[in-house]
Protein backbone atom coordinates (compact mmCIF):
# COMPACT_ATOMS: atom_id res chain seq x y z
CA UNK A 1 0.00 0.00 0.00
CA UNK A 2 1.67 3.20 -1.17
CA UNK A 3 1.11 6.60 0.41
CA UNK A 4 -0.54 8.03 -2.65
CA UNK A 5 0.19 11.20 -4.58
CA UNK A 6 -1.72 14.48 -4.35
CA UNK A 7 -2.25 15.14 -8.07
CA UNK A 8 -5.04 17.70 -8.35
CA UNK A 9 -7.84 19.49 -6.56
CA UNK A 10 -11.43 18.42 -6.97
CA UNK A 11 -12.21 21.87 -8.39
CA UNK A 12 -9.74 21.26 -11.24
CA UNK A 13 -12.12 18.84 -12.96
CA UNK A 14 -15.67 19.73 -13.99
CA UNK A 15 -18.29 17.01 -13.75
CA UNK A 16 -18.35 15.05 -17.00
CA UNK A 17 -14.74 15.87 -17.81
CA UNK A 18 -11.24 14.63 -17.15
CA UNK A 19 -7.60 15.63 -16.90
CA UNK A 20 -4.48 13.62 -17.66
CA UNK A 21 -1.73 13.25 -15.04
CA UNK A 22 1.69 12.77 -16.63
CA UNK A 23 3.48 9.47 -16.11
CA UNK A 24 6.51 11.36 -14.78
CA UNK A 25 4.32 12.17 -11.76
CA UNK A 26 2.48 8.86 -11.47
CA UNK A 27 5.48 6.63 -12.16
CA UNK A 28 3.34 4.40 -14.35
CA UNK A 29 3.86 3.19 -17.95
CA UNK A 30 1.04 5.36 -19.26
CA UNK A 31 -0.35 8.71 -18.19
CA UNK A 32 -3.35 8.39 -15.89
CA UNK A 33 -6.72 9.98 -16.69
CA UNK A 34 -8.64 11.40 -13.74
CA UNK A 35 -12.28 11.28 -14.80
CA UNK A 36 -15.12 12.96 -12.93
CA UNK A 37 -18.50 11.35 -13.43
CA UNK A 38 -21.69 13.39 -13.65
CA UNK A 39 -22.48 12.37 -10.06
CA UNK A 40 -19.25 14.08 -8.94
CA UNK A 41 -17.23 10.91 -8.21
CA UNK A 42 -13.63 10.80 -9.45
CA UNK A 43 -12.10 7.71 -11.07
CA UNK A 44 -8.70 6.97 -12.57
CA UNK A 45 -7.83 4.88 -15.64
CA UNK A 46 -4.81 4.49 -17.89
CA UNK A 47 -5.13 7.48 -20.20
CA UNK A 48 -4.43 5.93 -23.59
CA UNK A 49 -7.34 4.16 -25.27
CA UNK A 50 -6.58 0.47 -25.87
CA UNK A 51 -7.77 0.81 -29.49
CA UNK A 52 -5.78 3.70 -31.00
CA UNK A 53 -3.70 6.53 -29.59
CA UNK A 54 -6.17 8.89 -27.94
CA UNK A 55 -6.45 10.42 -24.47
CA UNK A 56 -9.43 9.20 -22.45
CA UNK A 57 -9.06 12.37 -20.34
CA UNK A 58 -10.43 14.21 -23.37
CA UNK A 59 -13.39 11.83 -23.66
CA UNK A 60 -17.04 12.10 -22.76
CA UNK A 61 -17.67 11.06 -19.13
CA UNK A 62 -21.22 10.09 -18.19
CA UNK A 63 -23.15 7.57 -16.16
CA UNK A 64 -20.22 5.44 -14.98
CA UNK A 65 -18.44 5.35 -18.34
CA UNK A 66 -15.93 7.25 -20.44
CA UNK A 67 -16.26 7.36 -24.23
CA UNK A 68 -12.99 7.69 -26.17
CA UNK A 69 -12.81 10.98 -28.14
CA UNK A 70 -11.66 9.17 -31.28
CA UNK A 71 -13.92 6.21 -32.07
CA UNK A 72 -16.21 6.16 -29.04
CA UNK A 73 -14.94 2.94 -27.45
CA UNK A 74 -16.54 2.86 -24.01
CA UNK A 75 -14.86 1.92 -20.71
CA UNK A 76 -16.28 1.40 -17.22
CA UNK A 77 -14.89 4.14 -14.94
CA UNK A 78 -14.65 1.82 -11.96
CA UNK A 79 -13.23 -1.37 -13.48
CA UNK A 80 -11.66 -0.17 -16.74
CA UNK A 81 -13.57 -2.94 -18.53
CA UNK A 82 -14.28 -2.24 -22.20
CA UNK A 83 -18.02 -1.91 -22.83
CA UNK A 84 -18.11 -1.25 -26.54
CA UNK A 85 -16.13 -1.79 -29.75
CA UNK A 86 -13.91 -0.90 -31.53
CA UNK A 87 -11.60 -1.40 -28.51
CA UNK A 88 -11.47 -5.03 -27.36
CA UNK A 89 -9.03 -4.83 -24.45
CA UNK A 90 -9.78 -3.52 -20.94
CA UNK A 91 -7.84 -0.59 -19.58
CA UNK A 92 -6.26 -0.43 -16.12
CA UNK A 93 -8.06 1.26 -13.19
CA UNK A 94 -6.24 3.00 -10.34
CA UNK A 95 -7.47 3.86 -6.84
CA UNK A 96 -8.39 7.45 -5.99
CA UNK A 97 -9.14 9.08 -2.64
CA UNK A 98 -10.56 12.53 -2.00
CA UNK A 99 -9.18 14.24 1.12
CA UNK A 100 -10.06 17.85 1.98
CA UNK A 101 -10.81 18.68 -1.63
CA UNK A 102 -7.56 17.13 -2.84
CA UNK A 103 -7.41 14.18 -5.25
CA UNK A 104 -4.97 11.51 -4.10
CA UNK A 105 -3.93 8.92 -6.63
CA UNK A 106 -2.70 5.43 -5.74
CA UNK A 107 -1.19 4.15 -9.01
CA UNK A 108 -1.67 0.44 -9.73
CA UNK A 109 -3.87 -0.10 -6.68
CA UNK A 110 -7.26 -1.64 -7.43
CA UNK A 111 -10.16 0.74 -6.65
CA UNK B 1 -38.06 -15.32 -22.93
CA UNK B 2 -38.64 -16.77 -26.39
CA UNK B 3 -38.02 -20.42 -27.17
CA UNK B 4 -35.20 -19.84 -29.67
CA UNK B 5 -32.57 -22.53 -29.18
CA UNK B 6 -30.21 -21.93 -32.04
CA UNK B 7 -29.07 -18.97 -34.12
CA UNK B 8 -26.85 -18.98 -37.18
CA UNK B 9 -25.34 -15.65 -38.23
CA UNK B 10 -24.18 -15.43 -41.83
CA UNK B 11 -21.25 -13.00 -41.97
CA UNK B 12 -18.60 -11.91 -39.47
CA UNK B 13 -18.37 -8.16 -40.00
CA UNK B 14 -19.28 -5.60 -37.36
CA UNK B 15 -23.01 -6.39 -37.82
CA UNK B 16 -22.66 -10.15 -37.40
CA UNK B 17 -20.22 -10.05 -34.49
CA UNK B 18 -22.26 -7.34 -32.74
CA UNK B 19 -25.38 -9.50 -33.06
CA UNK B 20 -23.58 -12.43 -31.44
CA UNK B 21 -22.14 -10.26 -28.66
CA UNK B 22 -25.52 -8.68 -27.94
CA UNK B 23 -27.27 -12.07 -27.86
CA UNK B 24 -24.87 -13.37 -25.19
CA UNK B 25 -24.90 -10.06 -23.29
CA UNK B 26 -28.66 -10.14 -23.03
CA UNK B 27 -28.79 -13.73 -21.87
CA UNK B 28 -29.12 -15.98 -24.91
CA UNK B 29 -28.05 -19.47 -23.82
CA UNK B 30 -28.69 -21.43 -27.02
CA UNK B 31 -26.36 -22.56 -29.80
CA UNK B 32 -24.75 -19.65 -31.58
CA UNK B 33 -22.79 -19.96 -34.81
CA UNK B 34 -21.11 -17.34 -37.00
CA UNK B 35 -20.30 -18.40 -40.56
CA UNK B 36 -17.58 -16.24 -42.11
CA UNK B 37 -15.53 -16.47 -45.28
CA UNK B 38 -12.33 -15.18 -43.62
CA UNK B 39 -9.91 -16.60 -41.07
CA UNK B 40 -10.93 -14.35 -38.12
CA UNK B 41 -13.52 -11.55 -38.24
CA UNK B 42 -11.84 -8.16 -38.47
CA UNK B 43 -12.76 -4.51 -38.28
CA UNK B 44 -12.98 -2.69 -41.62
CA UNK B 45 -12.40 1.01 -40.80
CA UNK B 46 -8.60 0.51 -40.38
CA UNK B 47 -8.39 -1.03 -43.88
CA UNK B 48 -8.13 2.45 -45.43
CA UNK B 49 -5.86 3.81 -42.69
CA UNK B 50 -3.50 2.01 -40.28
CA UNK B 51 -3.86 -1.41 -41.93
CA UNK B 52 -3.32 0.00 -45.42
CA UNK B 53 -0.32 1.94 -44.15
CA UNK B 54 1.16 -1.27 -42.73
CA UNK B 55 1.05 0.06 -39.17
CA UNK B 56 -1.42 -2.60 -38.03
CA UNK B 57 -1.67 -6.32 -38.81
CA UNK B 58 -4.76 -8.42 -39.34
CA UNK B 59 -4.40 -9.65 -35.73
CA UNK B 60 -4.33 -6.03 -34.52
CA UNK B 61 -7.65 -5.27 -36.19
CA UNK B 62 -9.50 -8.45 -35.14
CA UNK B 63 -13.02 -7.56 -33.98
CA UNK B 64 -12.52 -9.98 -31.10
CA UNK B 65 -9.66 -12.23 -30.05
CA UNK B 66 -9.90 -15.95 -30.96
CA UNK B 67 -10.41 -16.72 -27.24
CA UNK B 68 -13.49 -14.52 -27.11
CA UNK B 69 -15.47 -16.92 -29.31
CA UNK B 70 -14.65 -19.80 -26.94
CA UNK B 71 -15.39 -17.72 -23.85
CA UNK B 72 -18.77 -16.72 -25.30
CA UNK B 73 -19.55 -20.27 -26.52
CA UNK B 74 -19.80 -19.06 -30.10
CA UNK B 75 -18.95 -21.52 -32.86
CA UNK B 76 -16.96 -19.65 -35.48
CA UNK B 77 -17.19 -21.45 -38.81
CA UNK B 78 -14.35 -19.56 -40.46
CA UNK B 79 -13.15 -19.91 -44.07
CA UNK B 80 -16.69 -21.00 -44.84
CA UNK B 81 -19.17 -19.66 -47.37
CA UNK B 82 -22.92 -20.10 -47.63
CA UNK B 83 -24.54 -21.41 -50.81
CA UNK B 84 -28.20 -21.05 -49.92
CA UNK B 85 -30.67 -20.13 -47.23
CA UNK B 86 -33.84 -22.17 -46.91
CA UNK B 87 -35.88 -19.85 -44.76
CA UNK B 88 -38.91 -22.10 -44.24
CA UNK B 89 -36.92 -25.00 -42.85
CA UNK B 90 -34.38 -22.76 -41.08
CA UNK B 91 -31.51 -24.30 -43.00
CA UNK B 92 -28.28 -22.64 -44.05
CA UNK B 93 -26.56 -24.67 -46.74
CA UNK B 94 -22.80 -24.27 -46.96
CA UNK B 95 -20.87 -24.44 -50.24
CA UNK B 96 -19.46 -27.76 -48.99
CA UNK B 97 -23.01 -29.14 -49.01
CA UNK B 98 -23.19 -29.29 -45.22
CA UNK B 99 -26.47 -28.05 -43.75
CA UNK B 100 -26.75 -25.97 -40.57
CA UNK B 101 -30.16 -25.96 -38.85
CA UNK B 102 -31.25 -22.94 -36.85
CA UNK B 103 -34.41 -21.55 -35.26
CA UNK B 104 -33.36 -18.10 -36.39
CA UNK B 105 -30.94 -17.03 -39.12
CA UNK B 106 -29.35 -13.57 -39.14
CA UNK B 107 -28.04 -12.30 -42.47
CA UNK B 108 -25.00 -10.07 -41.96
CA UNK B 109 -23.77 -10.43 -45.51
CA UNK B 110 -22.27 -6.97 -46.01
CA UNK B 111 -21.56 -5.65 -49.45
CA UNK B 112 -19.03 -5.29 -52.20
CA UNK B 113 -17.20 -2.29 -53.52
CA UNK B 114 -18.85 -0.91 -56.64
CA UNK B 115 -16.95 -1.43 -59.88
CA UNK B 116 -18.73 0.90 -62.31
CA UNK B 117 -19.44 -0.55 -65.74
CA UNK B 118 -17.03 1.73 -67.59
CA UNK B 119 -14.74 0.85 -70.47
CA UNK B 120 -11.57 -0.61 -69.02
CA UNK B 121 -13.08 -1.30 -65.58
CA UNK B 122 -11.59 -4.81 -65.66
CA UNK B 123 -7.94 -3.67 -65.86
CA UNK B 124 -5.69 -5.30 -63.21
CA UNK B 125 -4.32 -2.01 -61.96
CA UNK B 126 -7.83 -0.85 -60.99
CA UNK B 127 -8.27 -1.42 -57.26
CA UNK B 128 -11.20 -1.28 -54.88
CA UNK B 129 -11.12 -1.45 -51.07
CA UNK B 130 -13.53 -3.53 -49.09
CA UNK B 131 -11.56 -6.48 -47.67
CA UNK B 132 -8.16 -7.00 -46.07
CA UNK B 133 -7.11 -8.77 -49.26
CA UNK B 134 -8.04 -5.65 -51.27
CA UNK B 135 -5.91 -3.59 -48.87
CA UNK B 136 -2.97 -6.03 -49.21
CA UNK B 137 -3.13 -5.73 -53.00
CA UNK B 138 -3.41 -1.95 -52.87
CA UNK B 139 -0.52 -1.54 -50.41
CA UNK B 140 1.83 -3.20 -52.92
CA UNK B 141 1.30 -0.34 -55.38
CA UNK B 142 1.33 2.59 -52.93
CA UNK B 143 5.07 3.05 -53.35
CA UNK B 144 7.00 6.30 -53.02
CA UNK B 145 6.56 8.25 -56.24
CA UNK B 146 3.86 5.93 -57.65
CA UNK B 147 1.24 7.85 -59.61
CA UNK B 148 -2.06 6.95 -57.95
CA UNK B 149 -5.51 8.10 -59.00
CA UNK B 150 -8.23 7.86 -56.35
CA UNK B 151 -11.76 8.08 -57.75
CA UNK B 152 -14.32 9.29 -55.21
CA UNK B 153 -13.53 11.72 -52.39
CA UNK B 154 -16.22 10.72 -49.90
CA UNK B 155 -15.11 8.56 -46.98
CA UNK B 156 -13.02 5.63 -48.23
CA UNK B 157 -11.57 7.53 -51.21
CA UNK B 158 -10.50 10.48 -49.06
CA UNK B 159 -8.96 8.17 -46.44
CA UNK B 160 -7.09 6.12 -49.04
CA UNK B 161 -5.81 9.30 -50.70
CA UNK B 162 -4.50 10.51 -47.33
CA UNK B 163 -2.82 7.18 -46.53
CA UNK B 164 -1.31 6.93 -50.04
CA UNK B 165 0.09 10.45 -49.78
CA UNK B 166 1.67 9.77 -46.42
CA UNK B 167 3.26 6.60 -47.89
CA UNK B 168 4.95 8.86 -50.44
CA UNK B 169 2.74 8.28 -53.48
CA UNK B 170 1.96 11.02 -56.01
CA UNK B 171 -1.81 11.20 -55.50
CA UNK B 172 -4.59 12.63 -57.66
CA UNK B 173 -8.10 12.65 -56.19
CA UNK B 174 -11.05 13.07 -58.51
CA UNK B 175 -14.72 13.51 -57.63
CA UNK B 176 -17.61 14.91 -59.66
CA UNK B 177 -18.57 17.09 -56.66
CA UNK B 178 -16.59 20.20 -55.72
CA UNK B 179 -17.47 19.69 -52.05
CA UNK B 180 -17.73 15.94 -51.38
CA UNK B 181 -19.51 15.04 -48.09
CA UNK B 182 -21.44 18.32 -48.09
CA UNK B 183 -24.71 16.42 -47.65
CA UNK B 184 -23.33 14.89 -44.45
CA UNK B 185 -21.33 17.72 -42.88
CA UNK B 186 -22.58 20.90 -44.59
CA UNK B 187 -21.17 22.78 -47.57
CA UNK B 188 -18.70 25.12 -45.84
CA UNK B 189 -17.09 22.44 -43.67
CA UNK B 190 -17.00 20.08 -46.67
CA UNK B 191 -15.34 22.69 -48.87
CA UNK B 192 -12.61 23.27 -46.29
CA UNK B 193 -12.16 19.55 -45.53
CA UNK B 194 -11.71 18.81 -49.23
CA UNK B 195 -9.19 21.67 -49.55
CA UNK B 196 -7.02 19.94 -46.92
CA UNK B 197 -6.10 17.33 -49.55
CA UNK B 198 -4.56 19.98 -51.83
CA UNK B 199 -2.91 21.73 -48.89
CA UNK B 200 -1.12 18.45 -48.13
CA UNK B 201 0.04 17.94 -51.70
CA UNK B 202 -2.73 15.92 -53.35
CA UNK B 203 -3.91 17.08 -56.78
CA UNK B 204 -7.69 17.43 -56.54
CA UNK B 205 -9.79 17.55 -59.70
CA UNK B 206 -13.53 18.04 -59.96
CA UNK B 207 -14.57 15.77 -62.80
CA UNK B 208 -16.37 12.62 -63.82
CA UNK B 209 -14.67 9.61 -65.38
CA UNK B 210 -15.88 7.81 -68.48
CA UNK B 211 -13.37 5.01 -68.80
CA UNK B 212 -9.82 3.70 -68.51
CA UNK B 213 -7.27 2.50 -71.07
CA UNK B 214 -4.43 0.13 -70.37
CA UNK B 215 -1.04 1.45 -71.47
CA UNK B 216 2.42 -0.12 -71.52
CA UNK B 217 3.22 1.34 -68.10
CA UNK B 218 -0.12 1.74 -66.40
CA UNK B 219 -3.51 3.32 -66.97
CA UNK B 220 -4.63 6.34 -68.97
CA UNK B 221 -7.83 8.22 -68.28
CA UNK B 222 -9.23 11.54 -69.39
CA UNK B 223 -10.02 14.16 -66.75
CA UNK B 224 -11.80 17.26 -68.06
CA UNK B 225 -10.73 16.21 -71.56
CA UNK B 226 -7.02 15.96 -70.72
CA UNK B 227 -5.19 12.61 -70.78
CA UNK B 228 -3.63 11.62 -67.43
CA UNK B 229 -1.36 8.64 -66.77
CA UNK B 230 -1.30 6.61 -63.58
CA UNK B 231 0.42 3.51 -62.25
CA UNK B 232 -2.73 2.43 -60.44
CA UNK B 233 -6.29 3.58 -59.80
CA UNK B 234 -8.40 3.10 -56.66
CA UNK B 235 -12.17 3.27 -57.02
CA UNK B 236 -13.95 4.52 -53.89
CA UNK B 237 -17.39 5.05 -55.33
CA UNK B 238 -19.67 3.18 -52.98
CA UNK B 239 -20.92 -0.31 -52.24
CA UNK B 240 -23.48 -2.74 -53.58
CA UNK B 241 -25.33 -4.74 -50.93
CA UNK B 242 -24.94 -8.52 -50.83
CA UNK B 243 -28.61 -9.42 -51.15
CA UNK B 244 -28.34 -12.56 -53.23
CA UNK B 245 -28.96 -15.09 -50.42
CA UNK B 246 -32.00 -13.06 -49.36
CA UNK B 247 -33.33 -12.88 -52.91
CA UNK B 248 -32.87 -16.61 -53.51
CA UNK B 249 -34.70 -17.27 -50.23
CA UNK B 250 -37.62 -15.19 -51.48
CA UNK B 251 -37.24 -12.39 -48.93
CA UNK B 252 -38.37 -8.84 -49.74
CA UNK B 253 -35.44 -7.01 -51.35
CA UNK B 254 -35.44 -3.55 -52.90
CA UNK B 255 -31.90 -2.19 -53.30
CA UNK B 256 -31.33 -3.73 -49.87
CA UNK B 257 -32.91 -6.35 -47.65
CA UNK B 258 -36.11 -4.83 -46.29
CA UNK B 259 -36.31 -5.25 -42.51
CA UNK B 260 -38.62 -4.12 -39.73
CA UNK B 261 -37.63 -1.70 -36.98
CA UNK B 262 -36.50 -4.80 -35.07
CA UNK B 263 -34.48 -6.19 -38.05
CA UNK B 264 -36.97 -8.91 -39.11
CA UNK B 265 -37.01 -9.65 -42.83
CA UNK B 266 -40.24 -10.53 -44.66
CA UNK B 267 -39.81 -14.05 -43.25
CA UNK B 268 -39.92 -13.90 -39.43
CA UNK B 269 -37.43 -16.79 -39.13
CA UNK B 270 -34.80 -14.60 -40.74
CA UNK B 271 -33.32 -11.31 -39.54
CA UNK B 272 -30.82 -9.09 -41.32
CA UNK B 273 -28.34 -6.48 -40.08
CA UNK B 274 -25.75 -4.01 -41.33
CA UNK B 275 -24.80 -2.64 -44.72
CA UNK B 276 -27.21 -4.61 -46.94
CA UNK B 277 -30.34 -3.70 -44.98
CA UNK B 278 -33.01 -1.03 -45.25
CA UNK B 279 -34.94 -0.51 -42.02
CA UNK B 280 -38.61 0.32 -41.93
CA UNK B 281 -39.29 2.89 -39.22
CA UNK B 282 -42.72 4.46 -38.70
CA UNK B 283 -43.91 2.93 -41.95
CA UNK B 284 -41.12 4.41 -44.09
CA UNK B 285 -38.33 2.34 -45.61
CA UNK B 286 -35.04 4.11 -44.95
CA UNK B 287 -32.01 4.24 -47.20
CA UNK B 288 -29.18 1.83 -46.42
CA UNK B 289 -27.21 3.32 -43.51
CA UNK B 290 -23.81 1.93 -44.57
CA UNK B 291 -22.02 3.02 -41.41
CA UNK B 292 -20.05 1.10 -38.79
CA UNK B 293 -22.08 2.12 -35.75
CA UNK B 294 -25.38 1.61 -37.57
CA UNK B 295 -24.43 -2.04 -38.12
CA UNK B 296 -23.57 -2.38 -34.45
CA UNK B 297 -26.96 -0.97 -33.45
CA UNK B 298 -28.67 -3.32 -35.92
CA UNK B 299 -27.00 -6.20 -34.12
CA UNK B 300 -28.26 -5.00 -30.74
CA UNK B 301 -31.80 -4.74 -32.14
CA UNK B 302 -31.66 -8.14 -33.82
CA UNK B 303 -30.59 -9.72 -30.53
CA UNK B 304 -33.42 -8.01 -28.65
CA UNK B 305 -35.95 -9.19 -31.24
CA UNK B 306 -34.72 -12.79 -31.07
CA UNK B 307 -34.90 -12.74 -27.27
CA UNK B 308 -38.31 -11.02 -27.20
CA UNK B 309 -36.85 -8.10 -25.24
CA UNK B 310 -37.46 -4.38 -25.72
CA UNK B 311 -35.44 -2.69 -28.46
CA UNK B 312 -32.64 -0.31 -27.45
CA UNK B 313 -33.59 3.39 -27.68
CA UNK B 314 -33.19 5.01 -31.10
CA UNK B 315 -30.28 7.40 -31.44
CA UNK B 316 -29.23 9.85 -34.16
CA UNK B 317 -26.96 8.30 -36.83
CA UNK B 318 -23.24 8.92 -36.28
CA UNK B 319 -20.04 8.35 -38.22
CA UNK B 320 -16.41 9.35 -38.22
CA UNK B 321 -13.62 9.68 -40.76
CA UNK B 322 -9.89 10.20 -40.21
CA UNK B 323 -7.63 11.81 -42.81
CA UNK B 324 -4.42 13.91 -42.80
CA UNK B 325 -4.33 13.65 -39.00
CA UNK B 326 -7.80 15.19 -38.64
CA UNK B 327 -10.64 13.43 -36.83
CA UNK B 328 -14.04 14.24 -38.29
CA UNK B 329 -17.38 13.22 -36.77
CA UNK B 330 -20.94 13.87 -37.80
CA UNK B 331 -24.31 13.07 -36.25
CA UNK B 332 -27.95 13.53 -37.20
CA UNK B 333 -29.55 14.70 -40.45
CA UNK B 334 -27.87 17.76 -41.97
CA UNK B 335 -30.62 17.95 -44.61
CA UNK B 336 -33.23 18.56 -41.93
CA UNK B 337 -31.53 21.78 -40.73
CA UNK B 338 -32.83 25.22 -41.69
CA UNK B 339 -30.00 27.23 -40.10
CA UNK B 340 -26.43 26.50 -39.05
CA UNK B 341 -24.46 27.57 -35.98
CA UNK B 342 -20.67 27.43 -36.07
CA UNK B 343 -18.67 26.90 -32.88
CA UNK B 344 -15.13 28.10 -33.48
CA UNK B 345 -14.01 28.90 -37.02
CA UNK B 346 -14.35 26.59 -40.01
CA UNK B 347 -10.85 25.75 -41.15
CA UNK B 348 -9.30 26.21 -37.71
CA UNK B 349 -9.77 22.93 -35.83
CA UNK B 350 -11.18 22.30 -33.34
CA UNK B 351 -14.49 23.53 -34.72
CA UNK B 352 -18.07 22.30 -35.02
CA UNK B 353 -21.11 23.16 -37.10
CA UNK B 354 -24.58 22.50 -35.70
CA UNK B 355 -27.69 22.20 -37.85
CA UNK B 356 -30.78 23.77 -36.24
CA UNK B 357 -34.48 23.40 -36.95
CA UNK B 358 -37.21 25.05 -34.86
CA UNK B 359 -34.78 25.76 -32.01
CA UNK B 360 -33.53 22.17 -31.77
CA UNK B 361 -30.24 20.67 -32.86
CA UNK B 362 -30.84 18.18 -35.70
CA UNK B 363 -27.25 17.60 -36.81
CA UNK B 364 -23.63 18.39 -36.04
CA UNK B 365 -20.27 17.93 -37.69
CA UNK B 366 -16.93 18.58 -36.03
CA UNK B 367 -13.25 18.44 -36.81
CA UNK B 368 -11.06 17.51 -33.83
CA UNK B 369 -13.95 18.32 -31.48
CA UNK B 370 -15.73 15.03 -30.97
CA UNK B 371 -17.21 16.12 -27.64
CA UNK B 372 -19.25 18.75 -29.52
CA UNK B 373 -20.75 15.92 -31.55
CA UNK B 374 -21.25 13.71 -28.47
CA UNK B 375 -23.12 16.64 -26.87
CA UNK B 376 -25.12 17.26 -30.05
CA UNK B 377 -26.16 13.63 -30.20
CA UNK B 378 -27.62 13.87 -26.71
CA UNK B 379 -29.29 17.20 -27.51
CA UNK B 380 -30.90 15.55 -30.57
CA UNK B 381 -31.88 12.32 -28.82
CA UNK B 382 -33.40 14.14 -25.85
CA UNK B 383 -34.95 16.88 -28.02
CA UNK B 384 -33.54 19.62 -25.78
CA UNK B 385 -34.19 23.15 -27.06
CA UNK B 386 -31.00 25.22 -27.28
CA UNK B 387 -29.89 28.84 -27.26
CA UNK B 388 -27.92 29.25 -30.51
CA UNK B 389 -25.64 31.91 -29.02
CA UNK B 390 -24.56 29.54 -26.26
CA UNK B 391 -24.16 26.69 -28.72
CA UNK B 392 -21.83 28.78 -30.89
CA UNK B 393 -19.76 30.10 -27.98
CA UNK B 394 -16.62 27.95 -27.50
CA UNK B 395 -16.48 29.30 -23.94
CA UNK B 396 -19.76 27.60 -23.03
CA UNK B 397 -19.51 24.01 -21.80
CA UNK B 398 -21.93 22.05 -23.97
CA UNK B 399 -22.60 19.64 -21.12
CA UNK B 400 -24.34 22.52 -19.35
CA UNK B 401 -26.84 22.79 -22.22
CA UNK B 402 -27.74 19.15 -21.61
CA UNK B 403 -28.58 19.87 -18.00
CA UNK B 404 -30.78 22.85 -18.91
Amino acid sequence: MSEGILVANLDDIAEGEGIAIDKSITGTDDNIALLRDDDGAVWALDDTCTHETASLAEGWVEDGHVECPLHASKFCLKSGDVQGLPATRNTCPHRVEIRDGGIWLFPNETP
Amino acid sequence: MSSTCSVVIVGGGIGGVSTAAALRNRGFLGDLTIVDAGELPYDRPPLSKDYLAGRKSLDDIALQSPDWYDDQSITLRNNTTVAALRADSGTVELTTGEQLRADRVVLATGGQAVRPRLPGAGIDALHVLRSAEDADNLRKVLLPGARILVVGAGLIGAEVASTALHLGADVTLVDPLAEPLSAAIGRDAAEWLHSVHAANGITTITAGIDGFEKTTDGIRTYLRGEPHHFDAVVLGVGMTPNTQLAEWAGLAVDRGIIVSAGQLTSNPAVLAVGDPTRRTVDGAVRKRAEHWEAAQHDGARAAATILGLSLPAETAPWFWTDRHGLHVEAVGQMSAATTAVTRGAIGEPPFAVFGIRHGNVVSAAAVNDSNAVRAARRLIDRAIAVDCRQLGDPGVDLRKLLRA
